[in-house]
């Protein structure tokens, strides 16, 4: 498969009074085209701020420290503002987790739909409303051509983040990020957002990247999914592999605290410790605090990401310094 | 949406009947005797006589009972006379004539100075946050918006008159677009210049930071768009809230400003008849700028659904 | 493999790249006044506002030469070593009554905002946290003092309450015999406060009741209703604190804004009266010989500005340290 996205080194810090926050630290990825690939970690552990980086969307306090993106033969970060401007929402799109405050109250949602499609494919304002009314179809609004002349908030939770939906892929892009999508929303509308996006995927055949911190729902949606924590990538793997085999004691740690419908009940265990406090990378590796498999080694070095022994080309690698398949407990 | 005006209006009028009431009670009870005050400015040698003093009271009423002098108050008013001048024995309705177009079109002025300088000051601060443009435009805004009207006014004339000979002293009026009328209308415009570029900066940087702004770059759109569609709209309405705020503040900004440049207007007028305990006059002000105050509240209050459409569907009733 | 080996989180979840744990007392009003300390501009105000203060209480007794004596020889004269800003056209000295200008300044502009801010907030909490009738009837005053433009307000309450005052101040003094009640100084600030109070009392009300009635849904205090503290606990003890950000700030600027009035009226006549200095007597009487005396305008002009901008600036200051903004730089 074409590598549609080569991210390498990915660093960016926010700049806060006088402290820096390091979100993202030595990231590095590859998104194949045609493939799922899903963001998971906790809040802070710069998922959404890594694909952010990539579109030049960070708020002013923010600069990328260093990295590269490769996509279609130039380097996203390298690009200046008109250069990056004609690479979103044509060629990657973008969709984020509040409906409700990420679309503008008081412009309706056929301009906000027409948008797009008048920058890039220079439609003509009436064009644009025709394609927009086939565009809330395509997402499943019922009475599309009415809804255009609608605003936000007449709509519901669900309704919106279709609009959304249909916005981020109005171009066509070529890769849809999507933040967190379903979060804000209510747990049947959420189910329906990721049908609606699985059924998009296949009919456009967009690459899709999505960020969640809910594991159990992106199992039937995604490929491949990468675990963040504390700014870096710590597991990669295809899904299946992932659910069976989880290597990175952060990834157990995300499993063990899912509550299980089908299996026994058992107490529900939870990741001792706190958040990593991101104003300082730490020399050791990020998770140790609060890691039940921590050796000596842990706390001097922070492990780089390598693929797994044995796994040869199963694309599953950890940034651990333990295999725990030995040990059980430290 | 027009039941909403009327309930607004139906539930001013009784308001401004017990302001008309208190403020009519306060000069009558409290200010003196404008008879006595009528004597004391006249030539020395008119003698202190008890039967003329009497017979003047009776014959400008002022010896009933203040309901009978209210009543007849609020009859005149309902007919559109505001009464006579005790001190004068001129119709108020006249004076007021005088000094209302003088006053209103000061105002009008400095209205059109404010928005057209203060909103685009403001909007530049707040894209160019925390550069030196914003530092210097806040700042200037703050210096103006420190500086008393009868400080500003005083130095602005030392400055430009006697420093750099620009002008002669301004003082009278001779129409607005005379020579004389600048300094004023600088005067006058500082503070409101001052209040709007702080709101405008401060409601541009509040929508900047908004996540459908971030919606809206993603999207691929033109810098261009995203300022004039997507920021300028929804800030509008604290924007116009701002002027609706300013504008009722204008009306009294103007008194001091016409007592130290001696323009004949309202204000000037209102603080005469105060010293002079003129109260027919005191209170023809007061009304017409609460008049004021209320109209600019209204059409503020007109003007929101029009501007924000989340506002439109919920107008029944009015907030508490 | 032992307990100790493991770096262990403190409570407050902090780590730093050592290992060590930094732990800090956290609260509110600590947290506010650090980021006003580091606000270099409201750390001067603030400094300029406690000059104010003190100058006000100890400056009269220090003054070189008496705010009322006259020296007919030294007539207007400008700055100098013998006067420091000059001198005035009666030969008073102006630094002097500039001085003793700031006592009259600080006097009223203090006492009015503490009336109108305590009638206010009394009100204003009341207003919010009953609600109902209350509130209605409340709201229902404050709309119709605010209906009014204020200066105009002032004004006819100003007028129509002199003579009362005038008249309370003799009967009085005609039964105590005490000369506290001759001075007009007294009798001057005593309704300039009175009727500032009027004016500017709606203000406080409002902001109060407005953050009342955010807080008042907020989950914290359903947690302690349903914990069955009383009502009036949770208003004094939870609810107040937590609406008196804004409110404070207003306070702040309150002080600058009542400075402006009290000059305003002893410039237009209504305030304090001469030979009692006040900043804005001064300017007013300065007015007269702007030509060729200037300084007997500029002085107290500046010395007002200057004051107010620090009031402002303070109020800034306040604002930014009790609504800190995140990620605003």
């Amino acid at each position: 498969m074409t590598v549609l996205l080569d991210v390498k080194h990915l660093q960016t810090r926010f700049k806060s009074r006088k402290r820096y926050i390091h979100a993202v630290n030595d990231v590095s990825f590859q998104v194949h085209e045609g493939e799922a690939l899903g963001v998971v970690g906790e809040s802070g552990c710069g998922k959404s701020v890594t694909m952010l980086s990539l579109l030049k969307l960070l708020p002013p306090a923010a600069r990328i420290e260093q990295g590269e993106a490769i996509f279609n033969g130039d380097d996203l970060l390298q690009m200046n503002s008109e250069q990056i401007r004609k690479v979103r929402g044509a060629q990657i799109g973008m969709i984020f987790q509040d409906p409700m405050s990420s679309l503008n109250p008081v412009i309706n949602i056929g301009t906000q739909l027409s948008e797009p499609l008048r920058a890039h494919l220079k439609m003509s304002k009436a064009d644009a409303w025709e394609r927009s009314v086939q565009l809330l179809d395509m997402v499943g609004i019922p009475e599309p051509r009415a809804r255009l002349s609608d605003y936000p908030h007449q709509l519901s939770g669900g309704m919106r983040q279709r609009v959304m939906i249909a916005m981020g892929l109005a171009c066509k892009p070529k890769i849809l990020i999507a933040d967190e999508p379903t979060t804000a929303l209510d747990v049947t509308i959420q189910a329906q957002i990721v049908d609606l996006v699985k059924d998009l995927r296949e009919e456009l055949h967009t690459t899709i990247i999505w960020i969640t911190h809910d594991l159990s729902l992106i199992a039937g949606l995604v490929d491949r999914i990468m675990v963040m924590y504390a700014g870096y990538i710590v597991e990669e793997a295809l899904v299946d592999d992932l659910y069976t085999d989880p290597r990175h004691p952060y990834t157990i740690g995300l499993f063990g605290s899912l509550p299980d419908l089908g299996g026994q009940q058992r107490r529900l265990t939870t990741i001792g410790g706190a958040p990593p406090n991101l104003e300082a990378i730490p020399t050791c590796c990020p998770f140790v605090p609060r890691c039940k498999y921590a050796i000596d080694k842990c706390k001097i070095e922070n492990p780089p990401i390598k693929p797994i022994s044995g796994s040869g080309e199963s694309l599953h690698s950890i940034a651990c310094w333990v295999d725990i398949r030995d040990r059980r407990e430290a | 949406m027009f039941r909403h005006i009327l309930y607004k209006l139906l539930r001013w009028i009784p308001s401004v009947l017990v302001v008309i009431l208190v403020v009519y009670a306060l000069l009558f009870f409290g200010a003196g005797d404008p008879i006595r005050l009528m004597f004391l400015r006249m030539p020395g040698d008119v003698a202190w006589n008890p039967e003329r003093i009497a017979a003047m009271r009776h014959e400008l009423g002022l010896d009933r009972t203040f309901l009978a002098q209210f009543t007849e108050y609020i009859w005149n008013l309902l007919h559109g006379n505001l009464g006579n001048s005790l001190l004068y024995q001129r119709s108020v309705n006249d004076m007021v004539k005088v000094a209302a177009p003088v006053s209103i079109q000061l105002a009008l002025a400095a209205m059109v100075i404010m928005a057209i300088l203060g909103i685009p000051l403001g909007v530049v601060a707040a894209v160019y946050k925390n550069s030196w443009v914003d530092h210097l435009i806040e700042g200037t805004a703050l210096a103006f918006w420190a500086i008393p009207t009868y400080v500003a006014g005083p130095l602005l004339v030392i400055f430009l008159v006697r420093g750099l000979k620009l002008m002669s002293v301004p003082y009278g009026w001779e129409g607005l677009f005379s020579p004389k009328a600048i300094i004023p209308l600088i005067v006058l415009s500082l503070r409101p210049i001052a209040i709007i570029i702080r709101q405008s900066r401060s409601a541009v940087l509040e929508v900047m930071g908004e996540d459908y702004i971030r919606t809206a770059r993603a999207k691929g759109i033109s810098n261009y768009l995203v300022m004039s569609r997507h920021i300028l709209r929804p800030v509008l309405t604290p924007i116009v809230t701002s002027l609706g705020l300013v504008i009722a503040n204008m009306i009294q900004g103007n008194i001091l400003l016409e007592v130290v440049f001696g323009i004949p207007g309202l204000g000037r007028l209102v603080a005469v008849s105060t010293i002079d305990a003129d109260y027919p006059v005191v209170l023809a002000v007061v009304l017409i700028g609460s008049f004021l105050v209320m109209g600019t509240n209204l059409a503020v209050d007109i003007l929101y659904p029009i501007l924000d459409p989340r506002v439109r569907q919920t107008q029944v009733g009015g907030e508490s | 493999m032992t307990e100790k080996d493991i770096p262990q989180i403190t409570t407050s979840g902090l780590l730093n790249a050592e290992g060590l744990s930094q732990d800090r007392k956290y609260s509110l009003w600590r947290d506010a006044v650090a980021r006003l300390m580091a606000n270099k501009l409201a750390v001067i105000s603030l400094a300029l506002v406690i000059l104010l203060i003190i100058i006000s209480l100890i400056g009269p007794y220090f003054t070189p030469y008496d705010f009322l004596s006259q020296d007919l020889s030294a007539r207007s004269q400008p700055p100098s070593w013998a006067h420091w800003m000059g001198s005035d056209y009666l030969g008073r000295d102006v630094l002097s009554r500039v001085i003793y200008g700031a006592r009259t300044a600080t006097v009223t502009s203090f006492a009015v905002v503490a009336v109108s801010g305590f009638i206010g907030i009394i009100l204003g909490s009341l207003s919010g946290f009953a609600g109902g009738r209350v509130d209605t009837f409340i709201m229902w005053i404050t709309d119709m003092v605010m209906a009014v433009p204020p200066m105009l307000l002032a004004m006819v309450a100003s007028v129509a309450l002199r003579p009362m005052v005038a008249a309370w101040m003799e009967r009085m003094y005609a039964s105590t015999g005490d000369t506290f009640y001759r001075q007009t100084f007294w009798a001057d600030i005593f309704l300039l406060v009175t009727v500032l109070t009027l004016v500017l009392w709606p203000t406080y009300a409002r902001l109060i009741r407005g953050q009342i009635i955010t807080n008042k849904t907020k989950n914290y205090v359903l947690a302690a209703r349903a914990l069955g503290i009383t009502n009036s606990s949770i208003l004094v003890r939870y609810i107040i604190p937590n609406s008196l950000g804004p409110v404070v700030v207003q306070l702040s600027a309150g002080l600058g804004s009542a400075m402006l009035w009290e000059s305003a009226f002893s410039f237009l006549g209504i305030g304090v009266h001469p030979p009692i200095p006040s900043w804005g007597n001064m300017i007013s009487e300065g007015m007269d010989y702007w030509r060729n005396s200037p300084h007997l305008l500029a002085a107290p002009a500046i010395v007002l500005g200057v004051m107010t901008v620090a009031f402002s600036f303070l109020g800034d200051g306040l604002n930014d340290a009790l609504n800190p903004k995140q990620w605003s730089d």
